[in-house]
């Protein structure tokens, strides 16, 4: 099953993958700032939520990987590389 | 020397020599690392001026100069795993914003009209060749671990070193400087971009939310977010995240605008404009490597390459 998780520490409360996600999948909460997942079931993996968090920290998990039509050859070759 | 101790050689191209001084960072941990390590060459501890078959070499710095080439080569020959540790070594570094000016302009300005100093010739023997370009070593050698940072914080070095001394996954997150900031991201009316010298920005709100420019949410955590947090706007030293360098239309400035004009009133066009005309202040830490040059949007090469036609 799909799985979505907010690092929470790192989320700023910008609200941005609440703006963004298509299918209303994010919850906010007030007295911390920080927002939640609050329907998973609802994620179409289209990552748009975490390619905006501008702490990187919406990671997704069993999720149908579409490939890519573009994509940093010189860069992805050496991504696992990478600390 | 015990021999069952793992052998490291360490050297320095062109860099401001803080990535070595950043190995001392790592406070009582090095004796961890010493109890397992033998430190053969060190440019800062060591007297070796050969390259010593070793089992880690660390090169920290770019490729400017003819040294920096063949040591950079030697070093690949006698080290089994070389990590270019630094943002110089892995993405060419600040001085990679003298690929605006060439190699004539930078000679002339330091040696001829060096607004500090009386000197009015080039010499051509005391120092090493200058280089055409700035370039990042994974263009001459082959690298087998990056490890970005201006310097990288002493965790990030412990635990690249622990993983590669005692074969375990290292504990690191490839999240932004923003994930370790202290600062709330809050929508707001600011209309305008200030600049650090004319306001003063709150501690407690995001510097993107006060109308600052700051790059933390499009730079890669490898400094455990001190400037933001001590009320400086992140200036990108450890690169590009790793969105932005696998995703050929996303760039530094169109990655902060975005998100910009989402936490404020001013249009993201204004915002990217804006760091367009500022651009070698932004991107001077990635200007060098590749992975920022090759972006279609990035125009610096092209014009290296009208330069060099006319």
């Amino acid at each position: 099953m799909l799985e979505m998780t907010i690092r929470e520490k790192g989320c700023r409360g910008c609200r941005m993958c609440i703006d963004v996600c298509p299918t209303a999948c994010f919850d906010f909460d007030e007295k911390e700032q920080k927002a939640v997942v609050a329907k998973v079931e609802n994620c179409i993996a289209c990552l748009s939520c975490a390619y905006i968090c501008p702490s990187q920290v919406i990671s997704h998990a069993n999720i149908h990987h579409v490939k890519n039509f573009y994509r940093n050859i010189y860069f992805s070759r050496r991504m696992e590389k990478f600390l | 020397m015990s021999p069952e101790k793992i052998r490291l050689n360490t050297e320095w191209l062109c860099d401001c020599g803080g990535c070595h001084v950043s190995l001392v960072d790592l406070h009582e941990k090095i004796l961890n690392v010493l109890e397992s390590v033998q430190i053969q060459k060190c440019p800062v501890l060591t007297d070796e001026k050969g390259y010593p078959e070793a089992e880690i070499g660390i090169l920290t710095g770019s490729i400017r100069t003819e040294h920096d080439r063949h040591a950079a080569i030697e070093m690949r020959k006698k080290c089994k795993t070389i990590i270019a540790f630094g943002t110089c070594a892995v993405y060419g570094g600040l001085h990679g914003a003298g690929l605006a000016h060439s190699r004539e302009e930078i000679m002339d300005h330091v040696y001829l009209n060096s607004p500090t100093t009386r000197t009015n010739f080039i010499p051509a023997t005391e120092v090493d060749g200058l280089e055409k370009l700035v370039t990042p070593i994974d263009e001459v050698i082959e690298v087998d671990l990056y490890l970005p940072g201006c310097p990288p914080h002493a965790h990030f070095i412990f635990e690249g070193l622990s993983a590669l001394i005692e074969g375990t996954a290292p504990r690191v997150r490839q999240e932004s400087v923003c994930g370790g900031c202290n600062r709330t991201m809050k929508k707001s009316d600011v209309t305008e971009i200030k600049n650090s010298a004319d306001a003063v920005a709150d501690d407690d709100i995001c510097f993107l939310s006060q109308g600052f420019l700051c790059l933390g949410s499009v730079t890669l955590d490898r400094c455990l977010s001190p400037c933001p947090n001590h009320g400086i706007m992140c200036t990108g030293c450890a690169g590009p995240t790793m969105q932005i360098l696998t995703e050929p239309n996303r760039d530094i400035r169109t990655e902060v605008s975005e998100r910009m004009a989402r936490l404020t009133e001013i249009p993201s066009e204004v915002i990217r404009k804006s760091m367009e005309q500022s651009a070698k202040t932004h991107y001077a830490y990635a200007m060098a490597t590749k992975m920022i040059g090759d972006k279609p949007t990035f125009l610096i090469r092209k014009w290296i390459a009208e330069v060099e036609a006319s």
